[in-house]
């Protein structure tokens, strides 16, 4: 009882500060204003007038001083950044029948590894605990016993998944092929030639002048780093629109071989994708669901460790395949502290920059034994896209960042019913979070991705207006399933 | 066993999986009924023949998608076998799949047909079994052959613990309406249905084993029993003039039914030829009209019942076994069903092959699997895991052999001991000009 009221008490005295600190300029302001206006309304309004003949106006003090405030403000105006907004997405939803559910994906395992129980067991106590459901999906090669996968099978995938996510993104938002001005496509591991971003322009016979770029290598953070290529483009172009198109073809993924480091890409990845269109034109400030606040990115590359902890190789016996260092989660956790230096002092309201700087003061120069303090970003943003890598790395940002079951559920929903889909996923967890109406105008969203390298980006973006109902997206048949409860570990 | 020229006349293996599209559940199970147990030792394997014209155009993605929605109305077929506390066999729902095999053949259907092999049936449909390892056999395989023509084969191989051949019918059935987009909208629901118990058996009758069963030594995980001679399959198409005839040299007149004829026929010349003993006991299988709902599967359905001689069967005169098989079949199902419960569902049991065993599938609707409103060309039914008494099927015809009346001729496929196939042979071709 007593520690319940403590609590409370701590809680509302944790909101008076915070009320305090963030509205500082009010509290000041007012009190001046009242002060101000008092005074004036004191004094009669003879005195008005007196006090005002007295200041003597010249004509030319005043054009000067007009020119001078109209020069300032044309200065300020232009150089602000252009700000850039979020038309619409549109993120791919496999057909059933490439699902896999675990007991499939363990059978054909077993008949593909039959000299290696072991790794087939590794791998499905992996399955076990991965959090993923049984809905997730894989290209038809991976679903062949051994997986056949192929350049003509990847080509196959990438057209399916591209040219359904461009076709639904160009529906939904009405815009016309020719309108396209720059294209950005990112898929890590299959680049083939000529580039996915030319097949796109080949299939939707986009302007010769268009600005196109393929970025490949760069891991499931792609995407940030796409959407970070547009906002500069787009600063540098005036009233275009840009089409960033995120991927991660599964056909050549699949490992046969035994190393155990290597085999958590069977386990994890899936298939899906996801469009955006971003455009800096102010026609299309209304109709857009968002505007980009802050990206930040952080690479970690400098150091050996984070640089070879995601590293794709070939194993002892020649097979290739992507290896995920054990301290995945100590480099992750790195890199994200990293982010957030810089992050948060964008984002974070004064209450919580007062106390970090309070906290870090203590703990570096005083040298106070004081924990790090951790700043409360529920206070920055409503809703979280954590990039849905794994379990681990969910539980490991739940615990870091002091976030609520609430705050990650669409990651961990997104987790379950799509897998991880590489650098598309915090799309779909966008799409989560709207698709149970819990978008609303003014919320601010934080999307972190992390990607081999080792890098962390995170991009916030501002609910331009309240999203309803959805009628399309990849949850629609199933969100009224969701949210469900994911077992530590499932019976299989 | 094929001979080492014919390995290689199919080639090009290639093995996936296929499952439902909805995602069944966690924790679903489908409890096998009595009868579904007793038959868990056999598998039926079936050859569906396609022409080109057909399957214009069908690649193999267009072949697999529509399963997904199919096997949403069977998703118990997808499953896997576990065992209970008990050792009760039981299906887990897990969606685990049924597995495709592709393959390709360089010969055209109509050169495969010419060859009129059946043992070259295997090539087409595979020989799988349950077990060694009940949680990863699959419990349906499909093979989908490619040959030369452009024509294809459909081969089904299934579980017999699931259901009878005219339920596997129906199964396949299904899938070529969802080729067509023709699907029911809802599955059947499934916890409707009921194992029926039917025609429960005499107290006295209980403790011993019915005569149309055999206990076999327990095959554990495996489920396959072991013959003692190896079993040929060989098959004879007999037309609708020749059944007439038949018809007719039997019983004076047209009255006794054409399978009664046929398991007369094969009754007696096994009879003559069989060198250890007279079958004296014969195992009589037929469609029970009526008591199927659609969309379910079942082995309650198909009544099973013994046929006992007091004569020498070889010596009688044909109309009086023809009349025994008509009027003296005994319904064995609730007895089998008994003996199967007493064990609590563990023992090992076969059925067909336990005594000269004659199946009816004369109603089965073999030629209902439709593939752009195009009837298979040829279609053919073995059992494997028969006893070594053998097994006669009767099946309806093709298309192609429907007499100008209503009468139709039959297709009879034998399963015999190999040694004595020859000798049987020309007894039949000799007494009753069948060849």
């Amino acid at each position: 009882m007593a520690s319940l009221s403590n609590s409370v008490k701590l809680k509302y005295f944790k909101l008076g500060y915070q009320y305090l600190v963030n509205h500082i300029l009010t509290f000041f302001l007012i009190p001046i204003l009242m002060g101000f206006l008092i005074k004036i309304l004191s004094l009669g309004s003879d005195q008005i007038f007196e006090i005002w003949s007295s200041l003597h106006f010249d004509l030319l003090q005043f054009l000067g001083s007009s020119l001078m405030i109209i020069f300032f403000a044309t200065v300020y105006f232009m150089s602000k950044p252009r700000s850039i907004y979020l038309v619409d997405y549109a993120c791919f939803k496999p057909p059933a029948s490439y699902r896999v559910p675990h007991s499939t994906l363990v059978e054909h395992l077993r008949l593909s590894n039959k000299d290696n129980p072991e790794i087939v067991e590794f791998q499905r106590r992996i399955l076990q605990r991965s959090g993923l459901g049984d809905e997730t999906c894989l290209a038809p090669a991976n679903l062949y016993i051994p997986p056949t996968p192929s350049l003509e099978a990847s080509r196959v995938e990438a057209e399916l998944i591209l040219f359904s996510v461009i076709d639904d993104l160009l529906k939904k938002t009405g815009t016309k092929t020719k309108d396209i001005d720059i294209l950005i496509v990112n898929c890590s591991i299959v680049s083939p030639t000529p580039s996915l971003s030319a097949m796109v322009i080949n299939k939707y016979k986009l302007r010769s002048n268009i600005k196109s770029f393929n970025l490949s290598g760069m891991g499931c953070s792609a995407s940030l780093i796409s959407i970070d290529l547009a906002r500069d483009l787009l600063q540098v172009h005036p009233n275009s629109c840009a089409l960033v198109v995120s991927t991660e073809i599964t056909t050549p993924n699949y490992y046969s071989g035994n190393e155990r480091s290597m085999v958590l890409i069977n386990c994890l990845f899936r298939m899906g994708g996801a469009a955006i269109l971003l455009s800096n034109r102010k026609a299309d400030r209304s109709r857009s669901k968002y505007q980009l606040l802050h990206l930040v990115r952080t690479h970690k590359g400098a150091d050996d460790e984070a640089y070879r902890c995601i590293h794709e190789q070939e194993d002892t016996q020649g097979i290739q395949g992507v290896s995920l260092s054990k301290d995945l989660m100590l480099i992750a956790g790195e890199a994200l502290k990293s982010n957030i230096t810089t992050i948060g002092p964008l984002v974070l309201p004064a209450s919580e920059k007062l106390l970090f700087l309070f906290t870090l003061i203590g703990q570096k120069i005083l040298k106070l034994k004081w924990k790090p303090y951790i700043p409360d970003f529920k206070q920055a943003f409503e809703h979280f896209c954590i990039h849905a890598g794994g379990r681990g790395v969910i539980d490991e940002l739940q615990k870091k960042l002091q976030l609520s079951a609430k705050d990650v559920e669409a990651s961990r929903m997104t987790l379950h019913r799509f897998g991880n889909t590489s650098s598309s996923s915090i799309w779909y967890e966008m799409n989560y979070i709207e698709s149970k109406g819990r978008m609303k105008k003014g919320d601010r969203v934080w999307q972190i991705a992390f990607g081999s390298g080792f890098k962390c980006n995170s991009a916030v973006w501002k609910c331009n207006r309240t999203i309803t109902t959805l009628t399309d997206g990849p949850w629609l048949d199933c969100i009224g399933r969701y949210p469900v409860s994911i077992s530590q570990v499932l019976d299989l | 066993m094929v001979s080492s020229d014919h390995q290689n006349l199919v080639y090009d293996i290639k093995l996936s999986s296929v499952g439902p599209g909805h995602v069944t559940g966690s924790n679903v199970v489908h409890e096998p009924s009595n009868m579904d147990l007793a038959m868990k030792l056999h598998y039926l394997r079936g050859v569906y023949f396609f022409s080109s014209e057909a399957v214009q155009g069908l690649t193999v993605y267009r072949i697999k998608e529509p399963m997904f929605t199919w096997l949403n109305h069977y998703y118990w077929t997808c499953g896997r076998f576990r065992r209970s506390n008990s050792g009760r066999p039981l299906i887990k729902c897990n969606d685990c799949g049924v597995r495709i095999i592709e393959a390709k053949c360089d010969k055209t259907i109509d050169e495969w047909l010419e060859m009129k092999d059946s043992s070259l049936t295997k090539l087409l449909v595979s020989n799988h079994i349950i077990g060694p390892e009940l949680p990863f056999s699959p419990l349906v395989f499909l093979q989908v052959t490619s040959f030369k023509c452009g024509g294809m084969s459909l081969g089904l191989s299934w579980a017999h613990v699931l259901a009878d051949a005219f339920s596997a019918s129906d199964f396949i059935n299904m899938w070529g309406q969802a080729m067509a987009n023709q699907l029911p909208q809802h599955p059947v629901d499934l916890s409707k249905s009921s194992s029926m118990l039917v025609k429960p058996a005499n107290r006295s009758q209980l403790a011993t084993d019915p005569l149309s069963i055999k206990r076999v030594d327990p095959v554990g995980d495996n489920w396959i029993t072991a013959n003692n001679c190896k079993m040929e399959p060989f098959s004879f198409h007999i037309t609708a003039t020749q059944l007439t005839q038949l018809q007719t040299k039997i019983s004076g007149h047209k009255a006794t039914p054409p399978f009664e004829c046929l398991c007369t026929i094969f009754w007696q010349s096994i009879a003559r030829v069989c060198s250890r003993h007279e079958p004296e006991i014969v195992t009589v299988c037929k469609n029970e009209r009526g008591s199927r709902r659609t969309g379910t599967l079942s082995n309650s359905a198909q009544i099973i019942s013994t046929v006992k001689a007091d004569f020498s069967v070889k010596e009688a005169k044909p109309k009086d076994v023809a009349a025994l098989l008509v009027e003296h079949a005994v319904d064995e199902r609730g007895l089998i069903e008994a003996a199967v419960e007493r064990d609590g569902g563990v023992s090992d049991f076969i059925v067909y092959g336990a005594n000269l065993t004659f199946v009816n599938l004369e109603e089965a609707s073999f030629y209902g699997l439709e593939l752009k409103g195009q009837k298979p060309v040829h279609v053919s039914y073995l059992i494997d895991g028969i006893g070594d008494e053998g097994v006669v099927l009767v099946a309806p015809p093709g298309p192609k052999d429907s007499g100008k009346d209503s009468s139709e001729g039959r297709i009879v496929t034998v399963i015999f001991p190999e040694d004595q196939v020859m000798e049987l042979k020309s007894e039949l071709k000799r007494e009753w000009s069948i060849a």
